[in-house]
């Protein structure tokens, strides 16, 4: 292989996008889907009824303990026999990411509301608040902006988990890469491209999360 | 005092934080408009019996009974009765994300639904009772410790309780300060308001308490008026705690 061809990125550059455009799919619908099944997972988390408690335990504690590419395998092959019917690789990597996710965002939502001192707690109460409003209007406010920069960094690790589901053959952006790779064989340029694309992403995202920290430490 | 005036009335409460019995045997008959002082050294078990009296602390024996509810009970609506309680803490416990303002509007405007105009005025006209309306806009933590434990006083007020609840309001402030907040307190003491009061501050249980109740490990060792309590206290539990903290 001579020098650098960097014409096959050219050439598939509208292919590739469409896998980057899979993989920013993907990586969209886990990270809100995460957000909202982790949020009620992280509240059960702390709740004091073991019955609700205990379940939302050992969800995140198994899913906590196994690498994501067993989940992404095991929604792949076993879903279809439990709903009788394929689900398509991008709906089945959706399933295992959103629940996966899950486990990681509910323990953020639970040490963000944990952080929040007990004595908020009482002060709501004793206004005569319930509990919903008392996470509503005094708890989740003030854990969340503890909480953005954990769950932005999460984010960033979901961008970059997706493309484990190359595993299962959906087209996301590696995938699209190693298609082309397979057909032109420029491995070295393909998956450079793909690294410094990765790169550029995360760079951006994790600069946000900086600048919001620096923010923050000002207000305090 | 007829049988009429009770507001509040404790009946053997007992209380274990496992199995350490924090409160022991607690009796106590409290009326309307009446002051109570609660001392006693750290770990005696005031804050948690202040605590009970509002259900925030729960308790294994015994019952309260406010204004003829049992907050034994199961059946008691607790965020029902907490509206006629309110209560002010040692840490002031304000809203951090929120102005003085919209700490003291919150439970009007969601628990009572009153419009949020009601409740601005209302809000306005308590910060202007404590003596800060000028800090209304600020957050809490642009505000010094004895503004924030008045803005609590005043979010405390808004639900317009019949019972106050305070527990060491005092503690955490610098001594310039507690003064604004001890003035704060006998007024609304004079006022007539029911209070209930756990405080280390003689020279406000001189000028306002009608009784005081000197806890030690759990249970009420001595009570008495001002008058009685200090000059002559009769257990040497109290006589050393005095001793402790008036020289």
């Amino acid at each position: 292989m001579g020098a650098f061809d960097w014409k096959v990125i050219v050439d598939n550059f509208s292919f590739l996008m469409r896998g980057l455009g899979m993989t920013f799919q993907l990586a969209i619908i886990a990270t809100i889907g995460g957000l909202v099944l982790g949020t009620l997972v992280g509240m059960a988390r702390i709740s004091s009824r073991f019955y609700i408690y205990y379940p939302a335990t050992v969800f995140v504690n198994i899913l906590r303990s196994i690498p994501l590419i067993l989940v992404i395998f095991w929604f792949y092959f076993l879903v279809p026999i439990i709903a009788g019917r394929p689900l398509g690789d991008f709906l089945s990597a959706t399933i295992a990411f959103v629940i996966f996710e899950a486990s990681y965002f509910a323990e953020i939502i639970r040490a963000g509301i944990q952080s929040i001192p007990k004595g908020q707690m009482q002060a709501a109460y004793s206004t005569a608040l319930n509990y919903r409003q008392m996470m509503q209007y005094v708890i989740i406010p003030q854990a969340f902006r503890n909480m953005i920069p954990s769950l932005l960094t999460q984010a960033i690790i979901i961008f970059q988990d997706t493309s484990l589901a190359y595993v299962i053959g959906l087209k996301e952006f590696l995938r699209s890469a190693s298609i082309v790779d397979a057909r032109e064989v420029r491995s070295l340029e393909l998956y450079t491209f793909v690294g410094i694309v990765y790169f550029l992403i995360c760079l951006t995202m994790s600069t946000v999360v900086k600048r919001w920290e620096a923010k923050k430490g000002k207000m305090r | 005092m007829s049988e009429k005036d009770v507001i509040i009335e404790i009946k053997g409460l007992s209380k274990w934080f496992g199995k350490f019995k924090v409160l022991d045997n607690i009796n106590e008959v409290i009326h309307r408009t009446q002051v109570i002082v609660v001392c006693g050294p750290s770990g005696s078990g005031k804050s948690t019996f202040c605590k009970c009296l509002n259900g925030l602390e729960e308790f294994q024996e015994g019952d309260i009974v406010i204004d003829g509810i049992s907050l034994k009970d199961p059946k008691t609506d607790l965020i029902k009765l907490r509206q006629r309680i309110g209560m002010v803490f040692q840490r002031f416990e304000l809203y951090p994300h929120m102005t003085a303002l919209q700490n003291i509007t919150l439970a009007p405007l969601k628990v009572k639904k009153v419009s949020s105009k009601d409740a601005e005025k209302k809000a306005m006209a308590l910060l202007e009772r404590v003596g800060i309306p000028e800090q209304a806009g600020k957050y809490p933590g642009n505000l010094s410790g004895g503004q924030q434990q008045r803005v609590a006083i005043a979010r405390a007020l808004a639900m317009e309780p019949e019972i106050m609840l305070f527990d060491e309001p005092t503690s955490a402030l610098d001594p310039e300060m507690i003064k604004e907040v001890l003035d704060v307190m006998i007024d609304l003491a004079k006022s007539g308001m029911t209070m209930v009061v756990v405080t280390h501050e003689m020279g406000f249980a001189r000028e306002v308490a009608d009784e005081i109740i000197f806890m030690d490990q759990g249970r009420i060792v001595e009570r008495g008026t001002d008058k009685s309590f200090f000059s002559n206290p009769q257990s040497d539990r109290a006589k050393e705690f005095l001793n402790k903290i008036l020289f």
